[in-house]
């Protein structure tokens, strides 16, 4: 389509975030594949990795999607990337090696159903809603994909519904304590719902820009990621979820400190203990 | 068939008590960082040229939100549980992940909006992000905890066919809702437009011109959450308490009759009960507090006296 993409000043062009966003959100879910060829689960934060790539990159589709005037639907934004999403990442994990470069195709098409619905059924008309729900489709997936490869240290659909739980010692696969059997994956839902539009929605105003809305994706990436990494000690070793929360944290920290410093860049005062200053009295 | 009707029962009354705390603090908590429909004039003060010192927790709407933080909660506790940790000990680690979680998204929220005021004079007030975050975090922590573990009796005790995580997000969006509809009015409405005269609503020219300074000195969001827990709270807690206690009451009770239907016919029963008495307060309020059925008559003789 060719509509111009509004984007703050001086800003990265959606398209190369796009790039940038799905190209690293499928090589680090595929370097999670890395478990099953050296037979361990040290690689699962690859995921995790991932997730934060499509966060960074479906907070621009929502501002590109919302910069038509759809301010208190920056949330419901969020959620139908998601629910989307999860249809899409549900039925491309039965792919095998090739879940999430088949699931960027079946998210897709379903994101342009949608869109098409939204957009021409429900006479929406805004011109680059077909666009941005088949981006939001697919980052959605791309999000639920990362965290649960992250979680269980697969892609595989079979590792997502069985579960190990000891009984009297004894090692038993079941349903319930799987991801999916134990709703794991409506935790992973929300925390992708909510860190995807909460980084448009808090710093939307007129004075927004986009380097640090894009720091506060990765930050609300990270966040999730620690969140997914706490988590994630049901099912991998001990090591593993250990070094998933290790990089998410250190992930956190780095992202959350440059978040702050933009903000006390792009303030008009950083007062601490001061009185309000009425802006005709002088100040 | 008794016992398990009495503990049924007990259970159902427990979960009702936790689910009022749980309610009374969800709404405090999004009282003092003015999330929810009171946000957008918090929002909006600055654009019309009102500096404020209120906080403004821009995460989401509540039900989505609370939905969040009580599925992560429940949802570490699960897995912490998984690994054989202690129930109790599993569901406060839970609500603890879930609290910083919630703690993290407040200030971000408040920072990201406020620096993205900056063409309207509006500075960033760190101490209220020091201050006014911990308050609501602490707030956060006893609605997830207190809802993580209704959810919890609900699948130990009751035998809820549901994941824990499942439950959470349910009765966490239920929760938001409920906090966001009972209680946020009088936080809205009430005080932040106490400067207006009672039942006026909010017209267009008093947009934004929220109350900024209070009896002495300016007012704070932890001065709101004072206010709002002494009504707001309450009034929020039973209905989210009441909301509870009928559903699982419904279901312990009336589920052997007609396969199971029993429950779902005393469920519409119970709807259609709140429905008359509902109207009858509505009826009861508009005659006696509200102007509206007089305004045309009553307004010149208010404008002399």
């Amino acid at each position: 389509m060719s509509v111009k993409v509004e984007v703050s000043e001086g800003g990265v062009p959606h398209d190369r975030i796009m790039a940038i966003g799905i190209v690293g959100s499928l090589v680090a879910i595929y370097l999670t594949y890395l478990n099953v060829l050296t037979g361990t689960q040290i690689f699962s934060f690859f995921g995790g990795i991932g997730a934060v790539f499509a966060i960074w990159w479906g907070t621009d589709s929502i501002k590109t999607l919302c910069s038509y005037g759809i301010g208190t639907g920056v949330p419901s934004a969020g959620m139908i990337s998601l629910g989307s999403g999860v249809i899409a990442m549900l039925l491309a994990t039965k792919l095998g090696v090739a879940a999430p470069i088949g699931l960027v195709i079946i998210a897709a098409v379903l994101g342009v159903i949608l869109g098409f619905l939204s957009d021409k059924v429900l006479n929406m008309n805004i011109p680059v809603m077909i666009r941005q729900l088949t981006e939001l489709t697919i980052v959605g997936a791309l999000i639920l994909l990362g965290f649960a490869s992250m979680a269980t240290g697969s892609f595989a659909f079979i590792d997502m519904i069985t579960g190990t739980t000891t009984f009297f010692g004894i090692e038993v696969a079941t349903y319930s304590a799987s991801l999916i059997g134990g709703s794991i994956i409506a935790v992973i839902f929300m925390l992708g719902g909510i860190a995807i539009q909460h980084p448009f929605n808090a710093c939307l105003g007129p004075n927004e820009s986009q380097d640090r809305t894009q720091m506060c994706a990765a930050e609300c990436g990270f966040l999730s990621m620690i969140a997914v990494a706490v988590m994630s000690f049901a099912f991998l070793s001990v090591s593993a979820a250990m070094l998933g929360l290790l990089v998410a944290f250190i992930g956190w920290i780095y992202t959350y400190n440059e978040y702050i410093k933009l903000s006390k860049r792009d303030a008009y005062d950083w007062l601490d203990a001061k009185p309000i200053r009425e802006p005709k009295g002088g100040a | 068939m008794v016992e398990n009707l009495v503990l049924g029962i007990g259970v159902t009354a427990l979960a009702g008590a936790l689910a009022t705390v749980a309610g009374a603090a969800e709404d405090t908590e999004s009282d003092i960082g003015s999330q929810g429909d009171p946000n957008s004039q918090v929002q909006l003060a600055p654009q019309m040229g009102y500096i404020h010192r209120i906080f403004n927790k821009a995460v989401s709407g509540e039900p989505p939100a609370y939905g969040l933080w009580c599925a992560l909660g429940a949802g570490v506790a699960w897995a912490f549980m998984a690994i054989n940790l202690n129930a109790i000990l599993a569901l406060i680690v839970g609500a603890a992940v879930a609290v910083f979680v919630q703690g993290v998204y407040a200030t971000t929220a408040y920072l990201g909006r406020t620096a993205s005021l900056a063409k309207f004079e509006q500075p960033v007030y760190i101490d209220i992000l020091k201050s006014v975050t911990t308050v609501t975090m602490a707030h956060a922590f006893v609605a997830i905890f207190t809802t993580i573990s209704m959810c919890y009796l609900m699948v130990a005790a009751l035998g809820h066919p549901f994941p824990l995580p499942l439950l959470g997000l349910v009765w966490g969006i239920a929760l938001g809702a409920a906090g966001s509809a009972t209680g946020n009015p009088f936080y809205g409405k009430e005080r932040q437009y106490q400067e207006q005269k009672f039942g006026a609503g909010v017209p267009i020219s008093a947009s934004g011109n929220i109350v900024r300074y209070a009896e002495a000195g300016e007012r704070s969001s932890l001065d709101n959450g004072w206010f709002t827990s002494k009504l707001a709270g309450p009034a929020s807690g039973l209905c989210f308490g009441l909301i509870v206690f009928f559903e699982l009451w419904r279901t312990v009770l009336f589920e052997p009759f007609a396969g199971g239907w029993g429950a779902v016919i005393a469920g519409v029963v119970v709807i259609l009960i709140f429905m008359v008495i509902d109207r009858f307060i509505e009826t009861w309020a508009r005659t006696t507090f509200g102007p509206y059925t007089e305004a045309a008559a009553a307004e010149p003789e208010e404008a002399t006296s």
